[in-house]
């Protein structure tokens, strides 16, 4: 059983700049792009991750270091270990003619789609964004695997200097999109969701909340006022699904279940 | 034929959200009653003040249920009356307000400010097995203590009906639940999760809980439960909420065999989805067809006969 905990030595790190780093286990996981491992690491807490790469007999975490978790990820060295227990949650659909729009850390679950849907011979392109350049993780695989691959940064530092959602409808209607997937920051994609919702175009959008359990039972990560999980109806969730999220944007949950404002 | 009385209330079917899952917003309570199919539903416990309960992890699978030591995390009362409203106001099915507190003056306190949100019933939790270092041993582990959480709640309870939730440890379930019967308990919830347990990672040589211990549930405590609610059915008169290691129909009939007239459901979302409430509603329906009986009522407790 995959849910159980098992723990994995770290076999390669790669370090995409300073407080981004990719971190690589040998575990047979059968996942797809949008599905999520629980990482533990001992001592320190257990945190969800998206799936940023995956092979037969191996898969990757990619994280960016932001809280005291992430921030112990850091310190981490080849050979120790961390609990991987999962895939959870449900994944994204296959579209051909689709965009892909990842901000920060949130380019992760993307990489793993790009790779599905370039092996699906589905065509696609990428909209990339970051804070600065160090932060945009997997550019080469996007470039290799997109039709086209925009990148922004806030700092001007890579690509074109600005946020993803400045030239989203020109792209949109130059590249002839059919489907959108996103991932990043929520403030993104509600901007994102703005300009997109009048269009009509389907999209999918991965989300984050904070979790205790991963399987559907603690209800920290249900959303206002549907009432769904993130861990297991979510997270990635379709146009459709967000029309009831009323708290998109607005608030989530901390650990003691309390509304928090700040996103 | 599954609608069924308990206390002054009526409920679609037997099936009752355990305390604990899923319980923390008026959303989440919401889904579990219209796409689950529970009959009614239980809060997650809360107290005065917000906890946010021992790190990650905290619920942990293993070959035959959960261990878990979520450390009675909860957004605090305030939140937690704003959420029973909104349940109320949205959702047809009863809603059980599960409250705790650290002193009997916070159990007043507590039964105090949740009867202003009107729940249907307020379970009393004093068996969390889960905050021992904090909160020394559980008032459920004790005679006297739990006669005074009893006593004290139902003072200040009003008309809204009060149950009892209790472990299988301590003195004694059957003795427990007598002591809260003689205090004016209306209901006896049997049984908490057990333990506490243990899970250790082989590899890191250390418990994974970050807690270390925590509490059991699921399949593997529904012999425990059946017991227990068995013996409390045997010593008082009150109604039992038999809750443990349900997971299918036959586990529900057992239970309600034994002498229980509601059944909470909790860990049984994990393996078979939300929907399993009206699974389990149907499954015990279609029981009492094969058997020839027309309602709960004519089987509850027949395993004493």
């Amino acid at each position: 059983m995959s849910d159980l905990m098992r723990t994995y030595p770290i076999k390669k790190i790669v370090e995409h700049g300073p407080g981004v780093k990719s971190f690589y286990f040998e575990r047979m996981l059968d996942a797809r792009a949008g599905q999520f491992v629980n990482v533990w690491l001992p001592g320190m807490d257990e945190k969800p991750y998206s799936v940023s790469a995956l092979g037969e007999n191996w898969l990757e975490i990619s994280v960016k270091a932001y809280g005291p978790f992430s921030t112990a990820m850091m310190d981490l060295k080849v050979g120790d270990r961390l609990g991987v227990r999962g895939p959870f949650g449900k994944s994204f659909t296959y579209h051909d003619r689709a965009l892909l729009i990842g901000g920060g850390i949130g380019i992760a679950p993307l990489r793993l789609l790009a790779h599905e849907l370039s092996a699906k011979k589905l065509s696609f392109v990428s909209l990339l964004g970051a804070a600065t350049k160090h932060e945009l993780i997997f550019i080469e695989d996007f470039q290799k695997w997109s039709k086209n691959c925009y990148i922004t940064t806030d700092d001007g530092s890579q690509g074109k200097q600005g946020l993803v959602t400045e030239d989203l409808l020109s792209i949109i209607e130059k590249e002839k999109i059919e489907f959108i997937y996103a991932a990043g920051p929520e403030i993104m994609f509600v901007k994102v969701k703005e300009l997109i919702d009048p269009l009509d175009i389907p999209y999918e959008f991965c989300m984050e909340r904070y979790m205790k359990c991963g399987i559907g039972i603690c209800g920290q990560c249900v959303l206002d006022d549907s009432g769904v999980r993130v861990c297991v109806e979510g997270p990635v969730f379709n146009q459709d699904e967000l029309k009831e999220v009323t708290e998109l944007g607005m608030v989530h949950r901390d650990a003691s279940g309390r509304r928090v404002k700040k996103f | 034929m599954n609608s069924v009385r308990f206390l002054n209330l009526e409920l679609k079917n037997p099936t009752v959200l355990a305390s604990g899952i899923l319980g923390l917003t008026a959303s989440s309570m919401w889904r579990v009653v219209e796409v689950g199919g529970a009959g009614a539903v239980t809060t997650k416990s809360f107290n005065k003040d917000w906890r946010s309960g021992h790190k990650n992890p905290s619920i942990l699978p293993f070959r035959h249920g959960l261990l878990n030591a979520v450390g009675l995390s909860n957004p605090g009362i305030d939140e937690m009356v704003k959420e029973i409203g909104k349940f109320k106001q949205r959702a047809s099915a009863p809603i059980f307000a599960s409250i705790f507190g650290r002193t009997i003056d916070e159990f007043a306190e507590v039964t105090q400010r949740t009867v202003e949100a009107e729940p249907d019933l307020l379970e009393v939790n004093v068996s969390c097995p889960n905050v021992h270092s904090e909160f020394g041993q559980p008032f459920g582990d004790s005679l006297s203590d739990t006669a005074k959480v009893t006593e004290i709640v139902k003072k200040h309870a009003g008309s809204i009906p009060v149950s009892i939730k209790l472990g299988p440890h301590g003195p004694g379930i059957a003795r427990l639940a007598k002591v809260c019967e003689e205090n004016g308990a209306d209901a006896i919830t049997a049984i908490n999760t057990v333990g506490p347990g243990m899970l250790i990672d082989i590899d890191v040589r250390k418990p994974i809980l970050s807690n270390k211990t925590g509490g059991v549930s699921g399949p593997a405590i529904l012999p425990i439960a059946v017991k227990s609610v068995y013996e409390v059915y045997r010593q008082v008169k009150i109604p039992i909420i038999g809750t443990g290691g349900v997971t299918q129909p036959e586990d529900a009939v057992q239970l309600i065999l034994a002498g229980a007239s509601l059944i909470g459901i909790g860990t049984a979302v994990y393996y078979q989805g939300i929907k399993v409430f009206e699974k389990i509603a149907r499954g015990i329906e279609a029981y009492l067809q094969k058997y020839g009986f027309t309602s709960l009522d004519e089987i509850r407790g027949l395993a004493h006969e």
